[in-house]
Order: structure tokens, then sequence, then C-alpha cells
């Protein structure tokens, strides 16, 4: 194989083309009687249509003793309605070739349908069944919440799933629903039946606060028609309670570090953070741009050092997760065990590069251009058109926020990312670890991080060379679990899909 | 009935062999570029598992024009997505973006398709071992249950099959990787007629066919390219396999594994459906009687992965409720697979599995990206890529008796693996949970990536 023929590549790198008008499709809106939001999207081509209802009750709307209600509603809407039992329904959706799936997240429940255009309206009467009917079968109720708890105990196995819940469960105060995760947790997951379900449904079954939208190739399909005899009778008598407001505190005062000690790991889960922003926020493009430059592209900066540079691990990435209330900002990474205090070392170092000296304009333009440029390729198909309709709706922004996204994105500079990375803190973050603490204790006390709380088993703590251990830092006794899956693809994703690099 | 838009596309190939296939589609303002190498995991020899997928790692360290992770820098900054992935039988890479940039991936895959060689050095090799090492660790090392798939495909396939070995490879084998070794497999197996360049979206052909030319039309074809020896393998295991594992598992969990139909086989479809009819959501037989209705078990699946040297495989599992018995589990599973080996499917449940498999289909096929990965992968194993117009109709004539007939060749106790998870636990408590001498279990989040192909970036 020496010989091998010498091959003519070409050096010049090509130059883009003319670049093919893009905007964000065209919204029609109209409102029903009843004060419901319908929003239609008319996708030439697309003949698989996507039909989501939004109602805007969440997790996070949740008292504190009813962790986890409205995403096990949730799921239990397709357990039964007025007219069929959960087979019944089950069955009459597959023959549309149609799935009717239920979910909410921490801000919204959905209900939505991805059929073939030409039986649209027989799949969104079984949505409307589902939507405005649910029985809340008791035996499917129990069926439902012990699945749940079953899978609070794999949770416990799982270490992504376990930091995630440490580190929630660590940086905001106790009064904070995004202490837990929004599928509940134990205590409260185990006292749910259909009454609390129930309640937690109707708390969003208000038309005057819901929204149907539906996109894809709707030639010769009077959705407006279709909504109207499906849903003008959905009166405010089903009744709804107002959205209080969500507490968010942190509960993060000097940085520490708390580790659940997982002996024989192989890796380290490590996550960063503390409480961040709220979705609706002057900076959000900036942030967004600050986001893709430190942990969003490829070649983020966390990307680059930790994986590309070190080989510490198959990807590091950090972002915040915009709610309605402040959700948290963490850096994340798995790493081999032996460099878990090393990597550590290089996050904080990265953190505290992009908060204190402003990045490079080619830096700024190779997220911008990312940013801008990806915009159409993740509204290919109705779907994500119709998620990130949805998103506005949860979060009351105005239609003309993905339209004017990209020239937002065009416009931030290199000034603004700063600024925006000054949301970051670095000596009033929670450094949270799962992994084999007997492998880099030493090597942590030694790296002088912060206070160190070590849990050994459930509940048991050892306690580091430093005592200052907050009040908040008490033992997650019913042991973490990772959000559900329901609870993780909601609203909340679909609210800023355009929004966050992957 | 809906009817699913034809893809029309054009097939030819250069001069040195590399074959191009174009999908024009207006629809949005996107380009998907797509290319795969006839080259996968199976290609591997004993020593040197893990060995495709680490170098598919090493083709985005750059090559004569293009730096170390350059090409993720071009085509982010480009408004683009892009990947690589390998499995068994192939590895692919491939781009999406904005269509006015479509000629960017073309000159990215060439400079590397080309070159390689010229960019790779020791420290590049190394820093990708690591970063793969870990890949290992968080798919499968680190994640309850993970162990699983290894054991599965070892146990169907016998240990002088290429099929044995999983494409994540084992640590040591990672670790003796040379780059004599990236050398002489860049030579033998990257060469322009062995793969096949998908483009599909918002281009003109005229344009692609030029730039194809231009930027791959210099890179000599290899002449020698060895071919794999006669895979077969007998269509039955010829025994039954069993094996308990002691994890960090809090539900024990039973995998079942049989040997199927080599991919290209009608009787795979059959399998398919058998699979949607068994395990395919909350309609289906076996989440209907375990879950719901006698509410043994937290979660259950089956699904069949095609390959196509000598066998495919079909495997699910189910994980137990608290304080359920392994052996009643492990009885109702084997109960429904042998039901549908000896009564045909009802019209209803047979129409309810293909309208799903219908939107299923429209889905997929409603994306560029997922177009050109389809013509790319019936183009290399198949020589065939029309089979992206043929495979929805094939399906849809599957019939309930085909069904049957294909669980009644397949799911047999002397062609099943079991593996039963239990979690780790002092030697007394054990005992009380054991109900037979055998006993193993896996994951669920964990069990679908491992049963993913290997991609350069989570």
């Amino acid at each position: 194989m020496s010989d091998t023929p010498v091959a003519r590549v070409v050096a010049e790198r090509p130059t883009p083309g003319t670049p093919r008008p893009y905007e964000f499709p065209a919204v029609a809106r109209t409102r029903l009687a009843n004060g419901l939001s319908l929003a239609v999207i008319h996708l030439p081509g697309r003949h698989l249509v996507s039909g989501t209802l939004v109602l805007r009750n969440g997790a996070a709307d949740e008292p504190d003793g009813e962790g986890g209600a409205t995403v096990l509603a949730a799921r239990a809407l397709t357990e039964g309605t007025e007219r069929f039992d959960a087979i019944a329904l089950v069955e009459a959706s597959e023959r549309l070739g149609a799935s009717i799936h239920a979910e909410a997240g921490w801000d919204a429940m959905s209900i939505g349908v991805d059929v073939p255009a030409t039986r649209l309206e027989p799949a969104l009467e079984l949505l409307a069944e589902v939507a405005l009917h649910p029985t809340f079968p008791e035996a499917e109720v129990d069926r439902l919440r012990d699945e749940r708890l079953n899978d609070l105990l794999q949770a416990e196995a799982d270490p992504r799933r376990r930091a995630d819940e440490v580190f929630a469960a660590t940086i905001y105060t106790g009064g904070s629903p995004y202490r837990r995760p929004s599928g509940g947790l134990k205590p409260t997951v185990e006292r749910l039946d259909a009454a609390r379900l129930r309640a937690a449904y109707q708390r969003g079954l208000d038309p005057a606060r819901a929204s149907l939208i539906v996109g894809g190739d709707l030639t010769g399909i009077d959705v407006a028609g279709i909504t109207e005899r499906l849903f003008g009778s959905w009166g405010a008598a089903y009744g709804a309670g107002p959205t209080g407001s969500i507490v968010a505190e942190s509960a993060v005062r000097d940085r520490f570090v708390r580790v659940v000690h997982r002996p024989g790991s192989v890796q380290t889960e490590i996550r960063i953070g503390h409480v961040g922003l709220p979705r609706r926020i002057n900076d959000f493009h900036a942030l967004s741009v600050m986001g893709a430059i430190l942990g969003g592209l490829f070649n983020s900066r966390l990307n680059t050092k930790l994986r590309e540079e070190k080989g510490y691990t198959y990807g590091a990435g950090a972002g915040f997760d915009l709610r309605r209330a402040a959700g948290p900002f963490a850096a994340r990474a798995a790493v081999n065990t032996e460099v878990t205090v090393p990597a550590i070392v290089d996050l904080l170092a990265e953190l505290d590069r992009i908060r204190t000296a402003p990045v490079d304009a080619a830096e700024l333009k190779a997220a911008r251009d990312y940013l801008v440029g990806v915009f159409p390729l993740r509204f290919e198909t109705p779907g994500p058109v119709v998620g990130a309709l949805a998103g506005l709706a949860v979060h009351d922004l105005p239609d003309d926020e993905l339209t004017r996204y990209r020239p937002a994105i065009e416009g931030v500079t290199i000034e603004a990312v700063l600024a925006a990375a000054g949301h970051i803190r670095t000596d009033q973050a929670a450094i949270v670890l799962v992994g084999d603490a007997d492998a880099f204790g030493a090597e942590l006390e030694a790296a002088g991080f912060g206070p160190i709380v070590i849990e050994r088993d459930h509940g048991a703590q050892d306690e580091g060379r430093a005592t200052a251990v907050q009040n908040d830092l008490e033992p997650v006794d019913e042991g973490p679990a990772g959000p559900t899956e329901g609870a993780e693809s909601g609203e909340a994703s679909t609210a800023d899909a355009a929004l966050t690099p992957d | 009935m809906p009817s699913l838009p034809t893809v029309s596309f054009t097939d030819e190939r250069l001069a040195n062999g590399l074959r191009l296939i174009i999908a024009v589609d207006r629809l949005a303002p996107v380009a998907a570029v797509n290319l795969w190498y006839d080259v996968g995991s199976k290609h591997e020899v004993e020593g040197k598992t893990g060995f495709a997928h680490l170098f598919e790692h090493v083709m985005f360290q750059g090559s004569r024009n293009v730096g170390k992770a350059e090409h993720m820098a071009l085509v982010q900054g480009a408004g683009g997505t892009m990947n690589g992935s390998t499995w068994l039988d192939r590895t692919n890479y491939y781009e999406t973006l904005p269509s006015h940039q479509a000629e960017l991936a073309l000159w990215l895959e060439a400079d590397r398709m080309g070159t390689l060689l010229d960019a790779l050095n020791q420290e590049n090799l190394d820093n990708q071992r690591e970063v793969v090492k870990n890949e290992k660790r968080w798919s499968y090392d680190n994640r309850p249950y993970g162990s699983w798939y290894e054991k599965m495909q070892g146990h169907l396939f016998p240990a002088d099959h290429p099929y044995h070995h999983v494409t994540i490879g084992s640590m040591a084998d990672l670790d003796a990787a040379s780059i004599d070794d990236v050398s002489a497999f860049f030579r033998t197996y990257y060469a322009p007629n062995n793969a096949v360049l998908s483009v599909v979206g918002d281009v003109d052909p005229d344009d692609i066919r030029r730039w194809t030319e231009r930027y791959f039309g210099g890179i000599p074809a290899n002449p020698d390219i060895p071919h794999l020896g006669d895979l077969s393998v007998p269509a039955l295991l010829g025994g039954e396999v069993r094996e308990t594992v002691y994890d960090k598992v809090p539900l024990p969990r039973v995998y079942v594994g049989f040997r199927a139909p080599k991919f290209g086989d009608d009787r795979l479809d059959a399998l398919d459906i058998a699979a949607q009819v068994l395990a395919g959501g909350k309609g289906s037989r076996l989440h209907r009687r375990l879950v719901r209705d006698e509410r043994i078990a937290q979660d259950v699946a089956l699904v069949a992965l095609g390959f196509v040297g000598g066998a495919s495989i079909c495997v699910g599992w189910a994980t137990l409720r608290p304080g359920v018995a392994v052996d009643q589990v492990e009885a109702t599973l084997h109960e429904e697979l042998d039901r549908l080996a000896r009564e045909p499917i009802s019209d209803d449940e047979l129409a309810r599995a293909r309208a799903l498999i219908e939107t299923e289909e429209l889905g997929g096929l409603s994306r560029v990206e997922e177009r050109a990965d389809r013509l790319s992968m019936y183009a290399t194993l198949f020589d065939d890529p029309d089979l992206i117009n043929r495979m929805l109709p094939r399906y849809l004539s599957v019939t309930a008796e085909q069904i049957r007939d294909v669980a009644a060749a397949t799911f047999r106790a002397d062609n099943r693996v079991v593996l039963t998870y239990l979690p780790e636990l002092p030697p007394a408590d054990t005992a009380a949970l054991r109900t037979d001498e055998d006993a193993t279990s896996p994951d669920a989040a964990g069990a679908d990536d491992a049963a993913e192909d290997e991609e350069v970036a989570a």
C-alpha cells in the first residue's frame, strides 16, 4: 500500500451562493368567542400535520405538597375519557395513524397529535375528547403513580439523572418548585390520587388562556370551523385557577462542593452552576450568543478545552434553562474519574474567562452565523413550527418574536455578550459531583474549591474539612430521580427550540 | 389513505467510482449532504475492535486544507449541522445546511476523503482515543444495565463472526490502535469507489454534478478493496443461551434476543410489523398485558435491528415491578411471543400497525437529512436506492399469515438469548430474589442508546 496514487483535491474553499429568502411561516390567528386562541400555519407540501393544544398549567404552579401532580395528570389524560376507555382511545387513534400525546413541563400542559392531513378532523376530535373530557380512572391513576415511583427508584441508579436532581435540590431554596424534578419526588408522588390530578388539570382549563396551534398542508381543510365545532362549547365554567408567582430563590451563597459518592463509577458527572434567569429578559439574544460561545457550539470554549484539547469527556456544555421564573444555569460534563479535579479547574476557568474578558470577534461571528443560519433548518417540518408557537404562548410572547429573532441575533455585540456573561457566577456556584469520592476525595480537598459535603449513602454525610454547611444542604433523603421524559420534552424545550444550539 | 410522495432522484457515477445520487426538493431552503462508506465494525479483525468508530472520530481532526475541528467550525458557521456515525455495516458522514452553502459540505467531504493522512498525527489520535473511551464509559460502562447490548450481540453471533463484537469495541483494543492502523484503514476503505454520496434538497442538480466532479474527481479509486468472506450463520442459534448479571440496578430486567432474517429479506419486514404489534406503543400486546393489565412490568420494548451479513437480531426487554418474580415476567413475555407465532393477528390489529407505519414513514421522509441517509443506505447495502420508494408498499403488503410465520420461525426457545439483570445485593438477600439458577438485567434509556450507532458528537 506504499504506492497509493496521489489524490488531487482543491485547496480553495468555496464561497456561499445567494441565500434564498426565508421568513418564519405566516401565522393566521383567530379567537373563539370563549377566548380560545387559534393559530393556523399553512405549510404547502407538508402532509403530516401537527396540532397542539396548550394549557397554561405547569408543574411550577403546583402546591408544594402535590409535586408531580401536573406531569402525572397529563399522562393520565389518555387513560380514559367520557366516551372512551384507554384501550378504545389508543385503538381509535392508531386507526388514524395518529398518536395522541399529552405531557406537562414546568410551564404548561400540552396535548398534541401528528396525523396525515386527510385524517386531521377525526384526530382533532380525539384530541378534544382527551383535553376536555378526561375521567382520571382511579385504577389507571394508581398504576401511573406506581410507575413514577418505580421510575424514581431507577433514577437513583443513573448517575446523570442523579446529578441533575441533586444539582436542582442544591441550588434552590426549599420553597421553590424548581428544587424538585417536574415529575415530583416520592413523598408527594405517593400521595397523588385521581382528585389531586384532576385539580392540577383544572388549573389550566380556561379557554381564554389556552391556545390551539395547527400546522401543515391544510389545503381544503376548514381548521377554524373544526375548532369551533370541537372547542366552541368549552366554557370557563370548567373552572381555572390563576397563576401565582413562582419562587425561584437561590440557596447558594459561597461556593461549595457537594459529592454523591458512587463507588466504582468510571466517570464523574459534574454540574457547576446556580439559579439562572427567566425566559422574559431583555438580553435574551445576547444570552443565546454567549451560551453558544461558552457551551453550545461544537467548538464552544468548554467542548474545545475539555474534549478536543484534553480528551476528558465525550462532550462538555453549558446553558441557561429559561422558564417562566429563573431556571438553572449549569455547566456540565461527564469525565473519567481520574481527571475529575482538573476538569473542574478547567470548567471554572472558562466560566471566569467569559465573565471577565470580551470574546473575540471571530467567536462572536461564528456564534451569530450559526444561530441565524440554522434557524430555517429547525423549521423544516410542521412539528417544530407548532412547537415554537406553543413556546410563545407559554411565555406570552408576540408572534414577531420569531421573525425578529435573526435580526436581533445579528445585532448582538461583543459588549452585549460580556454583559450577558455577567449573569454567570463562579464564586456563588454549587459544584455537584456524582462519582467515586474515594478516588478523587483527597485531590478535591487540596484543590480548595470550597466547603465539601460528601453523601455516602441515602442521607448520610461526611463533611470535608469545612463545617460551613448551609442549612439548605440537607440530604436528599428520598433519593434523587431525574425528570421524567415527558416532563423534560414538554413545552419547556419547545419554547426555545430555535434558540438553543445542540 | 394519503399516498406518500415519490422521491425522484438521479443515480450516476464519477469515473473514479463515486456514486452520486441527487434528489431535488424545493420546499425548504435547506440541503442535506450524506456520504456512506461501505465499511463498518464488521470489517474489524480480532484485536482491533472499535477501530472503525475511532477512525470516524479521526475524520474530524483535519485534512490537508482543513484544520483540527475546523470541519465543525465551517459547517456550524454556515448555519449547518453535521455528524458522523458508525455501525456494524457502515460508516456515514452528513451535513445539513442552508441550501446556498451545499458546496461547502462537498468540499469538506472531498478534502478528507482525499487527504486525511496529511493531517494525521499522534496527538490527535491520542486525543480522540480518550474521547472515544469516555464515550464508551458514558454510553455503556457508567450506566445501569449498560452492558446488556454487548452481551446480547456476543451471544447471538459466534466468536469468529464479525458481528460478535460491538461497534464501540474494547478499551484494550482502543488503547492499542496506532497511527499505522489508521493509515492502513484509510488507504483500504476510504476510496470513492467504496462510497455513496447523496444530496437532497433545494439544489440545482447541474451545480451538484459540477462541484462533485471538481472536488472528488481527482481522488483515485482503490482497485483492491478487500471483500469480506461469507458471513452466513445458521438461521437459528441452535439452543437457548442464558446469563444472569448482577448490576447496580434497583429493578430486575429480563432481556430476550433472537436471530432474525437478514436486512433486505421480506421476512424481516414482517418481523418489523410483529415488533410493532408486540411492543409499539400503548396499544401493543406486551404493553397491554405486562404493564397495563397484569402490572408485572414497569416498561417493555421489542425491536428488530437489520443487518446485511448473515442474520439480523430482534431484541427486547421487560423491567420488573418491585416484588414481582423474574420467572413470571419471563414466562409471560414468552407466552405473548408464542401466541403471535400460533395465531394470525386480527384485521384490525394489522390495519392499526399499517397506519402507524405509514405515518412514521411520512414523518421520516419529510426531512431532507433522513431522505439523503436512506438513499445512501439502500444504494450502499443493496445497490438499490429506489428501495426508498418501495419499502412502504412492502410493509403495507405484509399479511397476518406472514407475521405469524416469521414469529414462528424466530421466537423459538432454541433461538433465544435470555439475560436477567438483578440488583447487586448481599448473597443472602440475593438468594431470595432469584427464582432459578440463571438470572441477569439492563436499562431503559441505556438500552435505546446502546442499540444505536456510535456518533462522533453527543
